[in-house]
C-alpha cells in the first residue's frame, strides 16, 4: 500500500479514537523517529517505552549514594525506553520508615540483609517472581551471602552485592597503622580527636562500639549496650561528624579516620591512594544488599525489568567496577579483571572475614538501640 | 452598602477553596499528629492506637535538642539583628536615594538563590580546604570551623540576614527625617538622637525581623544538618530522626506538638511584651 | 559605617563567588581548582536526572503558586465580607500556617496523607479494580506547597487591600458600574503588584523547598532533592555548576519581576 495512504488511514483511525496514540505513533513510524530524537536530546522529551512496550516510561529506584554507574541506567533506558528515577537514602531505617508510611512510588529498592525479614513480616515487600528475573541465578550465587534474601523458604530479595563495614584510614596523617576497633576508638579519643567520623545510624556505630569490649556486634544485652553508650558518649566530643556520607570529608582532608563500607573504601582508595580500608581484627559486620519489590510498586513490571537488567552479569560487572562492592554472583566475577578479584579491600583475607557477623533483624529493630543512638546524637 | 443578606454566595464560593486547603492540609494533619502523640510505638515502629501521656512524659529524653534550639535560636536571632541593624541604618539614612534601590536589591539577591547552595558554599569555605587552609598558610595551624556550633551560627546569620535587614530598613525609611534634624537643632548629640529617636521608632521593624528569623530558626533542620555534621542537634533534627530513624511516630508527634506550642507561646508573649502600649502591633504584623 | 556595609556585602557575596569560581574548575574533585573549563556545565546539562529534576521543580512551583495566588487572592478579597467570628478563625489559621515550621508541615502532611491513602486505597481497589492506588508524588507535593504559599499570598494581598484607596471603588459604584466591572477596572489593577509579588514569592519558596519535599514527594526528584543528594555525595564540581545556574536563573527572574512591576507602576501615569 502507498505509505502515504496508510499514514492518512492510521491518522483517521487515531482521530476517531479507534486506536491509541501509542499505536498510531508505532504503526506510522513516528514513534521510532521520536524515540531517536529523544535519545539525541537527552532529557528534553519524556521517553516512551516504544521499544519494549510493556514496562512504562519510568521505573523508580530507591538506593544508596554512589551505588550505581549512571551509564548503566542510560543503557537500560536505551534498551527499554523507561527512564530510571533515582532517590538516595543513607540508612535502612529511612527506607523502612517511608515504606511504612506508604505511597512511596518506588518500584525497586535496596534493603540490607538484616531488614528483609522485617519488610516481609510487615507485608511491605512481595515474594519475588523469579521467572521475571532470569538473570538472577541463585545457584551461581554464594549461598552463605544470599541466605537472608529468603524468608521461610520464600525469596524476597535478589542479591545485589555484599561487603563489610570496617574503617577508612588516611595513612598520610594517621601513623599508628590501626588494625582493631580497640585502636580505632582509642585513637578517636586521643591523637586524632576531631578527625573521626561514625555512621549516622545505630547498627554499625553501636555495633562497632560493642566490638571495643569484644562483645558481639549484635548484642542487645542491657549491660553491654550501657558499656557501648559510655564509650560513645566519651568519643562524641572528639568526632568530626556523625554521618553516613563521609566521602566528602575524607576527600577534602577534614576526616582521617572513620567507620566505612567496602565500596566507599574502594572508591576513596582509587582516587586517593593514601586512604586505606581496614577491618577491625575483633570482627564487625559483613552484609549483603538485595533488590526487592515493594508491594505498593506502581510499576511492578518495570521494577522486575530493572532488576533483571542490573543483574545481567555483564552489566553487574560494570556496576562492580564503579561502586567497588564485591558481587555475590560467580558469573559476574568471571567477567571482572584479575586485580579487582585480588583486591584486599573488596576481598579481605579469610582470617579477617572469619569473625565478622551479619547484622540481625532483632538488632535492627531494637528500640533500646534506637534510643541509645538518639541520646548519643543529642548529647 | 447592600442590605442584610442571609447568605453571601459569592463570598462562600470564593472562600471555600482556601477554607478547604486550610482544613485538609493544616487542621487535619495537625489533628492527626495530636492524636498520634497520645498513642504508642508499634513493635516494628510506626503507630499503635492507645491513649497515654507516656510520650509527653518522655519529652525530657529530648531535652538536649530543646536546649540547643532554645539557646541557638535566640542567639542566632540576636546575631542577625546586630549584623543587620547597622546595614539597614546605613541604607535608610546615609545612602543617597539613587543608590539605595540597587544596594537594597543586592541584599535580597542572595536570599533569592537556592538555600541549599548558599549553605553548601559554607561547607566549602569552612571545610578543611577553605579558611582553615588559608589560616594554616599564615601560620595558624589546625583550626576547625566546620561541624561546630560556630559554623551553624555563621550559616544562620548568612541565611537569614536579608530577612532582618528588610523590615528594619522599611521602618527606618518611614521615619520622618525632620525629627532627626529637630533633635540635632535642639543640641542633642548624635548618640542621644539615635537612642531617643531612631532606635524607638525603628523598633517595629526590628521586632518583625526578629520574629521572622526566630520562627524559622525554631524549626531549623537543614543548617545544623549540613554545617553541624550531625553533632549540633536541633528539635528539627530530633524530629527527622524520630520519624525516619527510630520510627517512633507517637513520640515524634509529641515532640512536634511541643515545638508548635512553644513557638505559639513564645511568639505571642514576645509580641505582647515588645508591643505593649506602643500601638505598633499592626505595623509589626504587616 | 560604610566600611561595615562593604564588609557585609563581601560576606553576602564571597560564598556565591566561591561556588561560581569552582564551577569552572577542570578538576574532578570539588575542593581543588585545576584550571578553567566549562565541562561541568556540559555534564550537568547532559545529565538527564538534572534536567528532569529541574522540570519537576518548575512544574510543582508553577502549579502550587498558581493555586495559592488564585485562592489566596480570592480569600483576601472576600474576608471583609464574612462574619467577624469566621474572619478571626481564618486569620488565626493563616497565622498558624505561616508559623508552623516546614519540618512539622512535612511530617504531619506525610502522616495525614498516608493515613488517608491507607483508608481510601482499599475502597478504590474495590470500586475500580486496576485503578492506580493513591500515593505520594506531584499531587501531594503541590498540595503541601500550596498551603504555605496561600497563607503568604493572603497576608500580602490583605496588606495591599488595607492600604488601598477606597474612594475609587466608591466612585465606581456611584457611577453604577456593576461589582464585577468595578473589580476588574478599579480593584484588580491596584491589587496587581501584590498579586504578582505573592505569586513570585510562592514560586521561589516552592522552587527552593527541600524539607517539605523530602517528606511528601514520594519517588519524585525535585531540584533541591537532587542538589541535597549531590551535596551528600559531594564528589564533583557538577553541583557547583548547577548551583551557579540556579543563581543566574533566579537573578534573571528577579530582574524580570522588577521590570514587570515597574512597567505596572508606570502604566496608570501614562494612561
Amino acid at each position: 500500500m502507498d505509505p502515504r495512504k496508510e499514514f492518512i488511514k492510521q491518522l483517521r483511525r487515531y482521530e476517531k479514537g479507534s486506536i491509541s496514540r501509542r499505536h498510531f505513533l508505532g504503526v506510522t513510524g513516528l514513534g521510532t523517529a521520536m524515540a531517536v530524537m529523544a535519545a539525541e536530546v537527552p532529557g528534553l522529551l519524556p521517553r516512551k517505552a516504544w521499544a519494549a512496550g510493556s514496562i512504562g516510561d519510568k521505573v523508580s529506584l530507591a538506593t544508596w549514594p554512589n551505588y550505581h554507574d549512571p551509564k548503566d541506567f542510560e543503557a537500560f533506558t536505551a534498551q527499554t525506553g523507561a527512564a530510571v528515577e533515582v532517590s538516595v537514602f543513607g540508612s535502612n531505617e529511612e527506607m523502612l520508615a517511608k515504606l511504612q508510611a506508604g505511597g512511596t512510588g518506588w518500584d525497586v529498592f535496596v534493603p540490607t540483609n538484616y531488614t528483609v525479614s522485617t519488610h516481609a513480616s510487615l507485608g511491605l515487600i512481595e515474594p519475588l517472581d523469579l521467572k521475571k528475573i532470569p538473570n538472577y541465578d541463585i545457584a551461581a550465587n554464594d549461598a552463605r551471602l544470599i541466605k537472608e534474601g529468603t524468608v521461610n523458604g520464600t525469596v524476597y530479595g535478589a542479591a545485589k552485592d555484599w561487603g563489610t563495614t570496617g574503617f577508612a584510614v588516611n595513612t598520610a596523617k594517621v601513623k599508628e597503622n590501626p588494625t582493631s576497633w580497640k585502636q580505632f576508638w582509642d585513637l578517636t579519643q586521643g591523637a586524632y580527636s576531631g578527625r573521626v567520623t561514625v555512621h549516622d545510624y545505630q547498627l554499625t556505630t553501636i555495633g562497632n562500639a560493642l566490638k571495643y569490649y569484644g562483645y558481639s556486634f549484635n548484642s542487645n544485652d542491657e549491660k553491654e549496650l550501657a558499656d557501648a553508650e559510655k564509650l560513645l558518649m566519651a568519643a562524641k566530643p572528639n568526632l568530626f561528624a556523625i554521618t553516613s556520607d563521609y566521602q566528602p570529608a575524607f576527600r577534602n582532608g577534614d576526616a582521617w579516620l572513620g567507620i566505612c563500607w567496602t565500596g566507599d573504601g574502594k572508591q576513596l582508595h582509587r582516587d586517593i591512594p593514601e586512604i586505606t580500608y581496614v577491618l577491625g581484627k575483633e570482627g564487625g559486620e559483613v552484609w549483603t544488599d538485595f533488590y526487592a519489590v515493594p508491594k505498593s510498586a506502581p510499576n511492578r513490571e518495570g521494577g522486575y525489568a530493572l532488576i533483571n537488567f542490573l543483574l545481567d552479569p555483564a552489566i553487574n560487572a560494570t556496576e562492580v567496577k564503579f561502586h567497588g562492592q564485591p558481587s555475590t554472583d560467580s558469573r559476574t566475577n568471571k567477567l571482572l579483571p584479575e586485580e579487582l578479584l585480588k583486591d584486599p579491600i573488596m576481598y579481605p583475607a579469610a582470617e579477617l572475614l572469619a569473625p565478622l557477623e551479619f547484622g540481625s533483624a532483632a538488632t535492627f529493630t531494637n528500640p533500646a538501640r534506637a534510643e541509645l543512638m538518639a541520646r548519643f546524637k543529642a548529647a | 452598602m447592600q442590605g442584610p443578606r442571609k447568605w453571601d454566595w459569592t463570598a462562600i464560593l470564593l472562600m471555600s477553596p482556601s477554607v478547604a486547603i486550610f482544613l485538609g492540609l493544616l487542621v487535619m494533619p495537625i489533628l492527626v499528629v495530636l492524636v498520634l502523640s497520645f498513642g504508642e510505638r508499634a513493635e516494628a515502629g510506626g503507630y499503635q492506637a492507645a491513649f497515654t501521656f507516656a510520650q509527653y512524659a518522655n519529652l525530657p529524653a529530648r531535652w538536649a535538642a530543646f536546649r540547643n534550639t532554645l539557646t541557638l535560636a535566640p542567639l542566632g536571632t540576636v546575631l542577625c539583628l546586630l549584623a543587620a541593624y547597622p546595614l539597614a541604618y546605613y541604607l535608610a539614612v546615609k545612602v543617597s536615594s539613587r543608590n539605595r534601590l540597587l544596594l537594597l536589591i543586592l541584599v535580597i539577591v542572595p536570599f533569592w538563590t537556592s538555600f541549599l547552595i548558599r549553605t553548601y558554599a559554607w561547607i566549602f569555605i569552612l571545610g578543611g580546604k577553605g579558611l582553615p587552609a588559608l589560616l594554616d598558610m599564615i601560620g595558624v595551624p589546625d583550626v576547625r570551623f566546620i561541624n561546630t556550633p560556630f559554623a551553624v551560627l555563621v550559616g544562620i546569620v548568612y541565611g537569614y540576614l536579608p530577612l532582618m535587614v528588610f523590615p528594619i530598613f522599611v521602618s527606618l525609611e518611614r521615619l520622618d527625617k525632620r525629627l532627626l534634624e529637630a533633635s540635632d537643632d535642639l543640641g542633642a548629640s548624635p548618640a542621644r538622637t539615635f537612642w531617643q529617636i531612631t532606635l524607638p521608632l525603628s523598633a517595629p521593624g526590628a521586632v518583625t525581623g526578629c520574629m521572622l528569623v526566630f520562627i524559622l530558626l525554631m524549626g531549623e533542620y537543614l543548617i545544623p544538618a549540613l554545617l553541624g555534621g550531625g553533632k549540633v542537634f536541633f528539635i528539627g533534627n530530633a524530629l527527622v530522626d524520630l520519624f525516619l530513624q527510630s520510627r517512633n511516630w507517637p513520640f515524634g508527634s509529641a515532640v512536634a506538638v511541643s515545638l508548635v506550642v512553644i513557638m505559639l507561646v513564645t511568639v505571642t508573649l514576645y509580641l505582647r511584651v515588645t508591643l505593649r502600649n506602643r500601638g505598633m502591633r499592626d505595623q509589626a504584623l504587616v | 559605617m560604610r566600611i561595615y556595609a562593604v564588609f557585609v556585602y563581601l560576606f553576602l557575596y564571597a560564598p556565591l563567588a566561591v561556588i561560581a569560581l569552582f564551577s569552572f574548575s577542570a578538576g574532578r574533585s570539588a575542593s581543588d581548582f585545576h584550571g578553567f573549563s566549562l565541562q561541568w556545565y556540559a555534564t550537568a546539562a547532559g545529565n538527564r536526572l538534572v534536567i528532569e529534576a529541574l522540570l519537576n521543580s518548575l512544574l510543582v512551583a508553577f502549579v502550587s503558586s498558581a493555586i495559592a495566588t488564585l485562592f489566596g487572592t480570592a480569600a483576601a478579597l472576600m474576608l471583609p465580607r464574612v462574619k467577624p467570628a469566621f474572619r478571626m478563625v481564618f486569620d488565626a489559621l493563616t497565622y498558624v500556617a505561616i508559623m508552623v515550621p516546614g519540618i512539622v508541615i512535612g511530617i504531619s502532611t506525610l502522616i495525614a496523607l498516608a493515613t488517608t491513602f491507607n483508608f481510601l486505597n482499599p475502597l478504590i481497589a474495590g470500586d475500580a479494580p486496576g485503578a492506580p492506588p493513591l500515593g505520594f508524588g506531584f499531587g501531594s507535593l503541590i498540595c503541601a506547597h500550596s498551603l504555605f504559599a496561600m497563607a503568604l499570598v493572603i497576608v500580602i494581598v490583605k496588606a495591599r487591600l488595607s492600604g488601598m484607596d477606597r474612594s475609587l471603588v466608591e466612585a465606581s459604584m456611584d457611577l453604577y458600574a456593576d461589582p464585577w466591572g468595578t473589580f476588574r477596572q478599579v480593584t484588580l489593577p491596584q491589587l496587581m503588584p501584590a498579586v504578582i509579588a505573592g505569586f513570585l514569592l510562592s514560586f521561589t519558596f516552592s522552587l527552593d523547598d527541600y524539607v517539605i519535599a523530602s517528606f511528601v514527594a514520594g519517588s519524585r526528584v525535585t531540584l533541591p532533592i537532587y542538589v541535597f543528594a549531590s551535596i551528600r555525595r559531594g564528589v564533583t564540581p557538577e553541583i557547583n555548576a548547577i548551583g551557579t545556574t540556579v543563581m543566574v536563573f533566579s537573578l534573571a527572574m528577579l530582574v524580570v519581576a522588577q521590570v514587570l512591576l515597574r512597567r505596572q507602576a508606570r502604566k496608570p501615569a501614562a494612561a
